[in-house]
């Protein structure tokens, strides 16, 4: 005899499973310090290379009076400059990663509870 | 309105049916629409302004990912920028590789935004994409919506300086990086259209998520205004040439299409709302809740079935005939079953009631009204194995 509350949950958590669930599976998988910290340097990672391509268009965007100035400038104002500009950079874009992790690895452990929550309801229906 | 939802339950219906073959065809659509916009407005290398690649492309896109159509779409955008120059390609290439970097690894759901900003900026229709994400996204959505309108004015900047650079030699350089560098940081529209549809996705998520009468058209209404007048403001201090006409047009249609979102999304019957509150040991609760305007697609009943002994074989055919053309004024239906009977089915196509009850409000006589439709004959033979389906056979 089909039990239609059976099928019922079973559909919506198979649904899950393939849509959502797929990715909240996997953040739920880490333990929430251990995400945000790969999450945020991954962030890091991104900052450091979109922050070299803007420093080399900047470079390249005046190449010539650059190659010409740069032996005139003061080289270790012009490095801390560079490396301040960096430092803010990662800090902002971090934080903000941090941020946004924080939040969907709480929506996910949230959503993922739910869906455990419909397993013991599955299982408590299979030992009836 | 009865008429509007039956259509929308019947398109649903036939999409949920029809999901595997209609996806695909939406998607080679867009993506068609997409590249040949692409082609049609940039079309610097000839070897991709080609239709038979436009549509090899397209069928491609129809059945990968839709994350496919951005990475098919950034890809001719990026050749036809290095037909033009080398120098095109590499700031085309910096500026979105900072748009993934930075903005869509967060959002990349909704990549395809990023696709269309763009596509209805050029089709004069730039207003639609941040009210319609204010209505069906979230706040983030303006991240998505932001990148589009780079994306847009890096494509513009590039056009608009094609001449300039074909006329440069290839010693020019740095010129050339120079023209277009200055040509998107110092574009005043830019900032100004970034600024505004950014305000316009929240103020469109904050006023439909309020809990008031008709949200959804205020938030539309109220996304609109906001967003003419930070462009007109815009326009004023930095003279960035945003035409009333094509602005009040761009309007019209967003309207249209905002309404039809909502339509497909949000459709309640606020006539019935309904206000209740009550307590439990922890909290007291104010409730409102307002029904969906829905109706259930029509569907044929069998009411009566009248089983008929057949006469002799030999009599058969004539009597059948006479039968046939007389039910089909009658309202009855013919079905052959495997013991030589015939049974003269009635059925009766329902009309739902206008809407639903909301809870513990429902019509008593409610089932009375749901029948009260058009009553239908269908005197074809064929019947049983046709819509088999529809039909609630009472034996």
């Amino acid at each position: 005899m089909l039990n239609e509350e059976k099928i019922i949950l079973m559909t919506q958590m198979a649904s899950y499973e393939e849509n959502e669930g797929k990715k909240n599976m996997a953040i739920g998988r880490y333990f929430r310090s251990d995400y945000i910290a790969i999450q945020v340097l991954k962030s890091i990672l991104c900052a450091t290379i979109a922050y070299a391509v803007c420093f080399a268009l900047y470079v390249f965007y005046d190449f010539e009076t650059f190659m010409q100035d740069i032996y005139k400038m003061d080289l270790i104002s012009f490095a801390k400059n560079v490396l301040l500009y960096y430092g803010i950079t990662v800090v902002v874009y971090g934080a903000a990663s941090y941020l946004i992790c924080s939040l969907r690895y709480a929506r996910a452990k949230k959503s993922l509870k739910c869906y455990y929550n419909n397993l013991k309801k599955l299982n408590s229906i299979y030992n009836e | 309105m009865t008429a509007l939802l039956e259509l929308r339950e019947n398109l649903k219906k036939i999409y949920s049916r029809n999901e595997a073959f209609i996806l695909p065809v939406i998607k080679f659509l867009l993506s068609f629409i997409v590249l040949s916009i692409i082609n049609g407005k940039m079309g610097y290398m000839t070897k991709i302004d080609n239709m038979a690649i436009v549509l090899i492309v397209s069928l491609l896109c129809s059945f990968l990912p839709t994350g496919f159509m951005v990475v098919f779409a950034m890809l001719f955008t990026m050749l036809h920028m290095y037909a033009l120059s080398i120098e095109t390609a590499a700031v085309g290439l910096v500026v979105f590789l900072l748009l993934y970097l930075l903005f869509l690894r967060f959002t990349a759901k909704e990549a395809l935004v990023v696709v269309l900003t763009p596509i209805l900026c050029m089709l004069k229709l730039p207003y639609v994409m941040p009210v319609a994400m204010g209505l069906i996204g979230t706040p983030a959505s303006c991240v998505s919506v932001g990148c589009g309108v780079v994306v847009y004015y890096l494509i513009q900047t590039v056009i608009s300086n094609a001449p300039t650079i074909n006329s440069m030699g290839a010693e020019e350089a740095t010129a050339k990086l120079r023209l277009l560098i200055d040509g998107m940081l110092g574009n005043k529209a830019m900032l100004v259209m970034i600024v505004a549809f950014t305000v316009t996705v929240i103020v469109v998520y904050l006023i439909r998520r309020m809990s008031v009468d008709h949200s959804w058209t205020i938030a539309m209404a109220a996304g609109i205004m906001i967003e003419v007048l930070i462009l007109l403001v815009g326009d004023l201090m930095y003279d960035t040439n945003l035409s009333i006409l094509s602005a009040l047009l761009g309007a019209i249609v967003t309207v249209i299409v905002c309404k039809v979102i909502e339509f497909f999304r949000f459709c309640l019957d606020y006539s019935r709302t309904e206000k209740v509150q009550f307590e439990d040991d922890e909290y007291y609760y104010y409730v409102k809740a307002v029904p969906k305007m829905t109706v259930s697609a029509p569907t044929n009943t069998v009411k009566k079935i009248n089983t008929q002994r057949r006469p002799a074989p030999q009599s058969a055919r004539p009597a059948e005939q006479g039968r046939s053309s007389g039910q089909s004024r009658s309202g009855g239906q013919n079905v052959r079953s495997a013991e030589g009977s015939a049974r003269s089915v009635v059925t009766e196509r329902t009309a739902p009631a206008r809407s639903r009850a909301p809870y513990g409000q429902q019509n008593p006589y409610r089932g009375r009204e749901m029948t009260g439709g058009r009553s239908v004959t269908i005197s074809s033979d064929h019947m049983a194995q046709d819509d088999s389906d529809d039909y609630e056979e009472l034996f």
